[in-house]
């Protein structure tokens, strides 16, 4: 990531920028972006390869280019994604004392709250740790690889719109850090011994959180429309 | 000297979904097809309306046992502070921290933050847009955050269950306190910062 925030110094006056300029590679597509935060208006079509732009007034991020960018995004969300199938595969955590044992596995997590007459809590945990996770990283995998095959089906801009819509409620991260509070909280009582699948949820982690920050929103919609305009 | 310009200035509105300036006068993007707004409507009516559900949610979710322990043919039930209090007895003392930050001082201050933010807007508060649309960053980064505990009970009921000897139960405060988290962040999600920036615009003139 770069820390350069690279707004072109023209900055907010670059509005009046509105006839076409030189016929680059991306004048297909309206260079402009208004501040989410403060609806300051920008023209980021000089950004550099690698740069960021944030918002002047307010410090909002805008957007980063990185040219690489989709091939990034898919080779995180497909290892994500393998790390995820073997994560839920696997016993997660093994508990044992006085000479008993219990395996769990990240299923269990659901099914328990559901067995345990809190269905919607179980749906809940189910949505935020495995669904939404889960289907971001296929969506990602399915955008990125499309976009950079440059095919326009129709169905792609509802896939980008789900996408960002839901990728604020995965909470892989959250989970995570919830599983090592759970760790120390039992230590005390019993010997826990960690599975394999603790260790490819670890990953995955790692792996969906760079797929997600690799993806940048703004990039993304002006790649879809210069596919669109063809 | 040419203002800074915002996209209301010049009669766009920039898409909440894929970042698109168009003509404030399209109901759905031209590009992504989304229902276009110039801002979010009714921002501070729903964001309030959330704030006080999730107010009312947070007594019970704190009340309320969170999860109970069924040992030595004995159930126990803990609630949130009960448990930060447990911990610190059992000498834990940066588990406890993580708890208590995460199950109290997250949605509390998350909940005042907001409330804040909607006071200044309510009544028309100029200065400070810089500081209270990073304040409103904060309360939107730190939200998810509070799921912590609710993680932890679920983990701990699938792994600590050994019958006979000790088993862990969810409680309704979980469900509870899982709902607090996801009314604050739809709130979060329902504010409109754009109207702090607005406001200040409407002096300049």
């Amino acid at each position: 990531m770069s820390p350069a925030s690279s707004i072109p110094s023209a900055a907010g006056s670059a509005v009046q920028n509105d006839e076409p300029g030189a016929p680059t590679e991306r004048s297909f597509s309206d260079p402009r972006i208004a501040c989410p935060s403060c609806d300051l208006v920008f023209n980021v079509a000089n950004l550099a390869d690698g740069a960021t732009a944030r918002c002047s007034r307010c410090g909002q991020f805008l957007t980063q280019r990185r040219d690489d960018a989709l091939d990034r995004v898919a080779a995180y969300s497909s290892a994500a994604l393998v790390m995820l199938a073997i994560g839920c595969a696997f016993p997660f955590m093994k508990f044992s004392r006085a000479g008993l044992e219990n395996t769990m596995t990240l299923p269990q997590t659901v099914m328990e709250l559901w067995y345990n007459n809190m269905p919607w809590l179980a749906v809940i945990v189910a949505a935020f740790i495995l669904l939404i996770p889960g289907l971001v990283a296929v969506g990602m995998l399915a955008l990125s690889t499309t976009l950079s095959r440059g095919r326009n089906p129709e169905w792609l801009p509802r896939l980008g719109s789900f996408i960002f819509h839901v990728q604020n409620w995965s909470m892989v991260e959250v989970f995570f850090v919830g599983v090592l509070v759970s760790l120390v909280k039992i230590a005390k009582l019993a010997t826990v011994v960690l599975g394999l699948s603790f260790w490819a949820y670890a990953v995955f982690t790692i792996l969906f959180t760079l797929a997600i920050t690799s993806l940048d929103k703004f990039q993304c919609w002006q790649t879809i429309e210069r596919l669109q305009s063809r | 000297m040419s203002q800074p310009q915002t996209a209301a200035d010049q009669g766009l509105s920039s898409c909440h979904t894929c970042l698109k300036l168009a003509d404030s006068a399209l109901h759905h993007c031209p590009r992504c097809d989304s229902v276009m707004h110039k801002r979010k409507s009714d921002s501070l009516q729903r964001t309030l309306t959330l704030l006080i559900t999730a107010t009312i949610l947070y007594i019970p979710a704190n009340i309320l046992p969170i999860m109970y322990t069924d040992q030595l043919a004995k159930t126990t039930g803990s609630t949130i502070i009960g448990g930060v209090v447990l911990l610190i007895k059992l000498g834990s003392i940066p588990i406890a921290a993580i708890i208590f930050i995460a199950s109290v001082m997250v949605p509390v201050g998350k909940l005042l933050m907001m409330y804040y933010l909607c006071w200044t807007v309510a009544r028309g508060s100029l200065g400070s847009e810089r500081q209270r649309t990073v304040m409103y960053r904060i309360t939107e980064f730190i939200g998810k955050w509070s799921m912590i505990d609710v993680f932890v009970v679920a983990i701990l009921v699938a792994l600590v269950h050994l019958s006979g000897i000790i088993v862990f139960r969810p409680g309704i405060a979980a469900l509870a306190f899982a709902c607090v988290v996801m009314v604050t962040m739809v709130a979060a999600e329902s504010f409109d910062t754009r109207t702090f920036w607005d406001n200040m615009e409407k002096q300049d003139d």
